[in-house]
């Protein structure tokens, strides 16, 4: 059920397709790295944290009646409103449990995901959502004979500020040293005087913040649904795998190949276009089995 | 106790606890049976998972999809071919083996969540075959109505069915992690390295972990062909992976029958809260957040605290 | 082995435990449901629910059916066919239930009717698409109020076909309904008008998050018409899409389920206009008295308008109770016997249950997305009625696909 060849055209649409969308797995994915990587948390519960934070974002949006101001206010407040439920899920319960087992966290974000979606369904009903750009960034502009969403446009602007900006984070700030020397070895940093557990919390509640800036970016390009968890969180954690634990440029190298293998996988064959992504996580992990950059741990 | 006494003693606990499970078949309204045989099933897939999560160490991210291989291969066989029903019991479980061969192969090198997520990569793969191969599969229809053979087609003959093969399985896995292979097989998940030095073949016992582990999770698969009659695309997705390997934690992963009661737990818990409300998802997940902070060794390993175990750590 | 022990024994506690079957009054007819009320479905499902309940009310208010009242329990099957069966089970097993109804999920639907078969338990579908539920896999326990992808797809190509376009291109969801219904347009259409030609087709993933590229993919082919075979939670992402590229002011499209309630609501004024779509009920269409009654009984209840849902519920309160009252005794062959070639009244005029098949013949109506005045969302217009009876298979089609 496919026709013709694929032009030229067509190609370069998809890749400019893939790498806007890589976008939102990046930022998304970069904040699990950094919870699993640093805190060794594995946050089943970060893709109930994007779904929270499209809904926060329809609603403030919704508040200012979906105009542009509407739409700067949610993204700035809904990734903060996840950051607070982030706060208080690792203040109150998380903190209690860093000294167990792995699996055991898995299993206790997984509750929450059980929790998040029945609240999402309790709070926000069973309708489709949707949500507008403001007016700028709504249509296309033409770039070299192809029309190119302005939304598209704005998200490859904000990957890689956002990236930058983690980058600072963790390299230049007393916060980011700590917080790499903790995840490398607790008790060393613990012994020298540095309360760890708070930089953990630190930790936890940027890494959800990333979570939900995801969540508010994707929400006027998709519908804003119950389930959105779900199909993130596999590939967030795909993208952290292959990228390398921790590493924000390997989340962002990880997405990139998820967002482009998926985009090319429908031109070149549609009927199997869902393996293309998870091909290249088995040929990446076959090649270098810790993933592509190094890993913090 | 003397040693052959416990073996004996245990024996026939278990013969007596399986002829016990039978006799439920006269008593119980077929519902019930119903349930058992699902919770029976379900546990025989989460202690199968449990084999090399618990006593091998490995993060088998995506054990369903040897559940599902097992169950498309009999489905496949009774509605394709004309081949007699107990070839595809026998042939399901080996398919299902086969496949634990051919990712193990490429996953066992890797450690813990790299070994993982290749895992759930290559199940995704699987999955993604199945889930598209409309005219061989059924694709995201799945396949209803497989003839399941007269003796095991009503609800007591399968339940009896499940009870046995169950009762089997759990036998040869519980002799599997007390025999010479099982030690080695724990103490490779609690110090590898040492294992390597004293020449323990690692990489060869984990394979083999693997193999024995999808041969049981093939067998759980044939049983829910028994029990329902469906295949689905569902079967081998990677959210009930995630299920199941919630169900070993819950249980106790480091003792051998918690799995099944972990499996236990969340059936139960699905069906009796799930007829009361819409919002079981939520019981369940509070559920879980207690248990995990008032029983954090899981059900049975919270009992067993304290007490033998000759399986455990 | 102590474990072993203490394993049966909480076994055997948790069954003592789980709730016994209510004492059933001796004059109760109970319909189990199973559906999906989580997730991106339930916004279809609950309007089922709600109008089932509406009508049930009434049918009871009025002394309810050969002196027996009708309750419902209804399950959440999450959208698993593991979890939707095992609850069917347990409505049949325990609550021995006499009439089992859902589910918007094909799979599960196929599961339960052939479980249903088995059980000879009467079994309703009331949304899942699948032509096979009263086609191949059809029985004498299975019944089907809703449209299906053979009869949408038909419907859409006798309203394609008198639309003057000749050059088509299809693009669709990469999943077994997109397939279904793309097929089934396109076949009909060639039959119905051999001189059409098809351009090209795109597909795309469920969850696409951009539709830009594939919609200047073929709006640079310039076919005269696309037929866009999406449903669910993709086409309000995809009407999005088309305004933005002004794709509705290009070419006309067709889109299965464009004009329904559950997809325009969500992109108030902001829906493109021109979309024509089809569907088996709108609350403002027909314009009749008996809708409108309908209508604003839902409203009362419910405090919003009934979306197409709502009619597949009404339809099956309406089927059961018809049926009881024909076969004038509650067992389930006298049930089946009674639905046969049965018709009930209803919002939509009249809806006859075809004995060979057991489909309903259910109207479709094609209209074109529209701002009118008084609606904060687009509705349909320009609608014409499809008459059940011209989309529907021939019965020794139905013959021939069930013998293979």
């Amino acid at each position: 059920m496919h026709s013709g060849g694929i032009t030229f055209a067509a190609l370069m649409q998809q890749v400019l397709v893939g790498l806007s969308r890589t976008t939102i797995l990046f930022i998304v994915s970069s904040g699990l790295s950094l919870v699993l990587g640093v805190l060794r948390i594995p946050n089943v519960a970060h893709g109930s944290l994007y779904m929270i934070g499209a809904f926060v974002t329809f609603s403030v949006a919704n508040f200012y009646g979906q105009t542009g101001f509407g739409f700067i206010a949610a993204l700035v407040l809904a990734p903060l409103v996840v950051a607070a439920v982030s706060l208080v899920l690792e203040r109150g319960l998380l903190c209690r449990l860093y000294d167990r087992e792995h699996l055991m966290l898995l299993l206790f974000t997984f509750a929450f995901t059980l929790i998040f979606a029945d609240l999402v369904k309790m709070i926000w009903g069973s309708d489709y959502r949707s949500l507008n750009a403001p007016a700028w960034l709504q249509g296309s502009f033409d770039l070299a004979g192809l029309p190119f969403p302005r939304y598209s446009l704005f998200l490859l602007i904000m990957g890689p500020l956002v990236a930058l900006g983690l980058w600072l984070l963790t390299n230049k700030t007393r916060i980011g040293k700590i917080a790499r020397a903790a995840a490398v070895d607790r008790e060393m940093v613990d012994a020298i005087g540095i309360d760890v557990s708070r930089v953990f919390a630190a930790v936890f509640v940027i890494g959800c913040y990333l979570a939900g800036l995801g969540g508010a970016l994707v929400a006027p390009t998709q519908n804003i649904t119950q389930g959105m968890d779900h199909t993130i969180i596999i590939e967030a954690f795909l993208i952290v795998i292959i990228g390398g634990l921790g590493n924000i440029w390997g989340a962002l190298l990880g997405a990139a190949i998820f967002g482009l293998t998926d985009a090319i996988g429908i031109l070149v064959w549609p009927q199997f276009a869902i393996v293309f992504p998870y091909m290249a996580v088995v040929i990446v992990l076959l090649i270098r089995p810790r993933g592509l950059l190094k890993a913090i741990w | 106790m003397k040693p052959e006494n416990t073996g004996i003693k245990k024996t026939a606990a278990a013969l007596g606890t399986v002829a016990g499970f039978m006799l439920l078949a006269l008593i119980l309204p077929r519902y019930y049976l119903y349930l058992l045989a699902l919770i029976l099933t379900t546990g025989l897939l989460a202690t199968s998972l449990n084999l090399v999560l618990g006593f091998g160490g490995m993060y088998q991210f995506h054990h369903a999809v040897f559940y599902g291989t097992g169950a498309y291969c009999l489905a496949l066989i009774l509605t394709k071919t004309g081949l007699p029903a107990w070839l595809g019991y026998l042939a399901a479980p080996l398919a299902a083996a086969l496949l634990g061969l051919i990712m193990g192969l490429l996953t066992v090198r890797l450690s813990a969540l790299y070994f993982g997520m290749l895992q759930i990569s290559l199940g995704s793969l699987v999955w993604a075959i199945v889930y598209r191969w409309y005219s061989f599969t059924g694709g995201d229809d799945g396949i209803h109505g497989i003839p399941v053979p007269d003796l095991i087609g009503t609800s007591r003959g399968a339940y009896l069915f499940v009870v046995l093969v169950t009762g089997a399985c759990l036998a040869v896995m519980y002799r599997i992690v007390t025999s010479p292979f099982g030690m080695v097989f724990t103490g490779i998940r609690d110090n590898p390295e040492r294992c390597r030095a004293v020449g323990i073949n690692v990489t060869g016992h984990q394979l083999a972990g693997q193999v024995m582990a999808a041969f049981f999770a093939g067998v759980a698969g044939t049983l829910f062909v028994t029990v329902e009659g469906s295949v689905f695309p569902d079967m081998m997705f990677w959210t009930l992976s995630l299920e199941i390997l919630i169900m070993c934690l819950l249980g106790g992963w480091f003792t051998f029958f918690g799995p099944l009661l972990g499996a236990a737990i969340i059936v139960v818990l699905r069906t009796v809260v799930g007829s009361y409300t819409e919002y079981w998802t939520l019981v369940l997940g509070v559920v879980l957040i207690l248990l995990i902070f008032f029983l954090p060794e899981g059900v049975l390993g919270m009992i067993r605290r304290g007490g033998d175990n000759a399986a455990g750590k | 082995m102590k474990r072993l022990f203490g394993l049966a024994c909480f076994c055997l506690s948790v069954l003592v435990l789980l709730p016994v079957a209510a004492p059933v009054a001796a004059k109760t007819i109970t319909v189990g449901i199973v559906d999906c009320y989580s997730g991106p479905p339930s916004t279809y499902t609950n309007d089922v629910r709600d109008a089932f309940k509406l009508e049930i009310d009434r049918i009871n208010a009025g002394g309810g059916v050969l002196g027996h009242k009708i309750e419902f329990v209804t399950r959440d099957s999450k959208f698993k066919v593991d979890i939707g069966l095992s609850a069917a089970k347990e409505l049949i097993y325990r609550k021995n239930v006499d009439i089992m109804m859902g589910t918007i999920n094909s799979a599960l639907a196929l599961a339960i009717s052939d479980l249903c078969r088995k059980e000879k338990v009467p079994f309703l579908v009331t949304f899942a698409k699948s032509a096979k539920i009263t086609g191949a896999k059809g029985h004498d326990y299975v019944f089907s109020i809703t449209e299906n992808t053979a009869l949408a797809g038909k419907a859409a190509a006798v309203g394609l076909a008198k639309k003057p376009y000749l050059k088509y291109w299809i693009a669709g969801d990469d999943y077994e309904y997109g397939h279904a219904i793309a097929d089934a347009v396109w076949n009909n259409l060639r039959k119905l008008k051999p001189q059409v030609t098809l351009l090209g087709q795109s597909w795309w993933k469920v969850g696409e998050p951009d539709f830009t590229p594939y919609i200047t993919a073929i709006l640079s082919a310039k076919p005269d018409a696309v037929i866009v075979a999406t449903g669910g939670r993709d086409c309000v992402p995809f009407l999005k899409a088309a305004k933005a590229t002004g794709f509705n002011k290009r070419v006309p499209f067709y889109m299965h389920t464009a004009t329904e309630l559950s997809t325009l609501k969500p992109l108030g004024l902001n829906a493109p206009e021109g979309v024509i779509g089809t569907s088996n009920y709108f609350f403002y269409y027909p314009e009749s008295p008996e809708n409108q009654a309908f209508v604003k009984r839902f409203e009362a209840a419910y405090k919003r308008k009934p979306a197409v849902g709502a009619i597949y519920g009404l339809l099956a309160a309406r089927f059961i109770a018809g049926a009881y009252r024909k076969a004038g005794k509650v067992k389930p062959q006298a049930f089946i016997k009674a639905m046969e070639a049965m018709t009930v009244d209803s919002p939509i005029g009249k809806v006859t249950m075809r004995a060979c098949d057991h489909q309903a013949m259910l109207p479709m109506f094609m209209g074109t997305t529209k701002k009118v005045s008084g609606y904060n969302f687009l509705i349909a217009d320009d609608i014409v009625t499809i008459a059940g009876k011209d989309v529907m298979p021939g019965c020794d089609e139905i013959a021939r696909q069930r013998k293979k």
